[in-house]
């Protein structure tokens, strides 16, 4: 983005509620402000998004007046300067042999304070942060092609301290390896510009720094699902004709890339994403191909199979179904570009990849790619056990729901007393299309006010049955007032849909707050059908002025076989 | 109006939004409170931009008014 451009865009942003991002760092922010600015602003189109910079060289403080703002978002941006004044070159403080050695001892003492800083402005709004991007200066007595004890101890010392950056809830760090794939390290660094300005990036890597810090702190949601072909994708070879013990994955078969892509799937599907199977094969080899040991990808981490001789826009469909998500939330990878084309032309949301069978490179690179679509911040539990809760629900549609959910031993937990450094309530809300009750999304930061409003109140639902877990799969949110409820955000994940969940929800509200009736702020969109289908069951209309009388309720609502537990 | 005259108009107004045409034609550090050092910078980059040129910063004095740049994009034979 050029600095024009992002001018353009911040002068056409609109007069909407504003969501206020602090930029933490020791430098004048000059047009890497602008650029973060833009960039934010860009990633929140329906915002007016406010940044907030700090003081020239006081990069500890302007962490602290950031955290006391408690704004969205902060954005911090650490130099070695920062860590030290005397490793900038706006600083003649020596680079003596003693000097180094103190440099050592100050900059342990600098990283230490900031990582109590960081955990507690974490506390108030998600942090971040960029380590150090730009170069050591040459102050050691060794040659700039080898690396001394000096420079080792100094790296060794942030390494230690951004380890420990890495795990506090709330703080993300920008991966230095991809600042570096990306933004050539002898050109990042302006000399000139720093030493009359304070500005010491280069522009180039300025706006990719800016575009790299603004898509961490505002991420696009990830996608959930990926369907993948199997002969010369998950393997190399073709299974019907070679055999299941003639396709290969290994660098004996000049196969590895296929083992890689393997690997990837598996790590993929341990971390909650979906993985489903599109081929036209013989389900008796195919099968036989996944019993082989060795295999990458364990037939248990995909579900469902979809192993036929139709077309593979009817395998996407049925593993759609399956799966109860949009086909917007799912990437299709198969070598054939005709494969790629009749899903794409059934689909068009759907993003479909050609696997590029024979190029290393290639295969490589869309490795990264997969991991940037369906990367996350966290596992939560529920990702670890979705693949497993699908499959386990998979039986229970055809079974006669009644006897069903008698049969369920069904037990819903209420929590209405959610953390608010638990990311599942805001994900769950983010996420769910299906079953929401106005689609509204929200940021951490809305999330944060919400709670904190008084009178408001929010509760997570988990649920377990004899099958299994599903973990924590609704969320409300509303206020009492008048002795009447308001929700304004109610969701329930896809996965628990037809288990009469939100029956048992709406009669522990009536039950919890004594509320005469519930009103709803119900607003249609494209995908909120399932939602919408409980007002009809209620005999309501779905729109703002809904009204659920508890009398009303007690006369529609089915035979509720759950068990329920309260916690405040 | 020249169209290299028209285009450093819109380098101005995209870093000084409130100024009319006329105004930026008229426009210099003088004039234009909020024209600052970092507004400067700014201003020096859009034109960068604008004409792929790369400044000479040596000579920022030079470009403290609109007519100040306007003779130096002259010079680089960018009429």
């Amino acid at each position: 983005m050029k600095l024009t451009e992002a001018l353009r865009l911040l002068q056409a942003a609109p007069n909407a509620p504003l969501w206020r991002a602090d930029l933490v760092c020791g430098f004048t922010p000059l047009h890497f402000a602008t650029w973060l600015h833009a960039h934010l602003q860009q990633r929140l189109p329906a915002r007016r998004v406010g940044l907030h910079t700090g003081l020239f060289g006081d990069w500890a403080g302007n962490l602290e007046r950031a955290a006391a703002a408690r704004p969205a978002a902060i954005v911090a941006v650490l130099e070695w300067e920062d860590i030290d004044p005397r490793l900038g070159p706006r600083q003649l403080g020596g680079w003596l042999s003693a000097q180094r050695v103190d440099i050592e001892t100050s900059a342990a003492q600098r990283l230490a304070q900031f990582t109590v800083q960081l955990g507690q402005a974490a506390a108030q709004a998600p942090v971040t942060i960029a380590l150090p991007t730009l170069p050591l200066p040459p102050a050691a007595h060794t040659t700039p092609l080898q690396m001394s004890v000096w420079e080792a101890n100094l790296r060794a010392l942030l390494a230690q301290f951004s380890a420990q950056w890495s795990q506090i809830p709330g703080v993300f760090l920008l991966s230095s390896q991809w600042v570096d794939e990306l933004s050539p390290a002898a050109t990042r660094f302006d000399p000139a510009s720093c030493l009359q300005t304070g500005f010491p990036y280069a522009k180039p890597h300025a706006e990719l720094l800016a575009s790299a810090l603004a898509s961490l702190a505002v991420p696009p949601p990830p996608k959930k699902g990926i369907i993948t072909d199997l002969d010369d994708t998950l393997w190399s070879g073709i299974a019907g004709e070679a055999g299941p013990d003639g396709v290969h994955w290994d660098l004996e078969h000049h196969a590895q890339p296929h083992g890689l892509y393997q690997q990837l799937l598996a790590s993929l599907a341990e971390s909650g994403v979906l993985v489903a199977v599109a081929s036209k094969n013989e389900p008796e080899v195919v099968r036989q191909v996944f019993a082989r040991p060795g295999m990458c990808l364990p037939a248990a981490s995909v579900f469902p199979f979809q192993v036929h001789w139709n077309p593979k826009s009817q395998s996407v469909e049925a593993i759609l179904k399956a799966w109860n998500i949009g086909a917007d939330s799912v990437v299709f990878i198969d070598d054939s570009p005709m494969e790629a084309a009749e899903v794409a032309a059934a689909f068009p949301e759907i993003e479909t990849i050609r696997f590029p069978t024979g190029d290393a490179r290639a295969v490589w690179q869309l490795l990264h790619h997969l991991r940037a679509r369906f990367g996350k911040s966290t596992i939560s539990e529920e990702d670890r056990i979705r693949s497993a809760s699908l499959r386990q629900a998979a039986p229970a549609v055809s079974t006669d729901p009644e006897a069903f959910l008698a049969g369920a031993e069904a037990r819903l937990e209420f929590h209405f007393s959610p953390g608010l450094t638990d990311p599942r309530p805001l994900e769950l809300i983010n996420k769910t299309n299906q079953f929401n009750l106005n689609g509204r999304r929200l940021t951490e930061d809305d999330w944060r006010g919400y709670l904190r409003t008084p009178g408001h109140f929010a509760a997570v639902v988990g649920y377990s049955d004899k099958y299994g877990p599903l973990g924590k799969i609704a969320v409300l949110a509303g206020r009492a007032e008048a002795g009447e409820l308001h929700l304004d955000s109610w969701v329930l994940s896809c996965r628990a849909f037809s288990r009469r969940i939100e029956h048992l929800t709406l009669a522990v509200l009536f039950e919890r707050f004594g509320a005469s009736a519930i009103t709803f702020d119900a607003q249609a969109t494209e995908r909120n059908q399932p939602m919408r289908q409980l007002w009809t069951d209620l005999s309501l209309p779905f729109s703002p002025a809904a009204r659920l009388e508890r009398d009303a309720f007690a006369a529609l609502c089915p035979a509720l076989p759950h068990q329920k537990e309260i916690f405040d | 109006m020249t169209d290299l005259e028209a285009r450093l108009v819109r380098c101005l107004q995209t870093v000084f939004p409130a100024l009319a045409e006329d105004q930026a034609r008229e426009a210099s550090q003088d004039t234009v409170s909020a024209w600052d050092s970092v507004a400067m910078l700014t201003l020096l980059t859009v034109v960068e931009e604008e004409f792929g040129i790369t400044a000479d910063y040596d000579r920022v004095e030079e470009f403290t008014s609109f007519s100040g740049l306007l003779g130096y994009l002259r010079e680089h034979n960018l009429a």
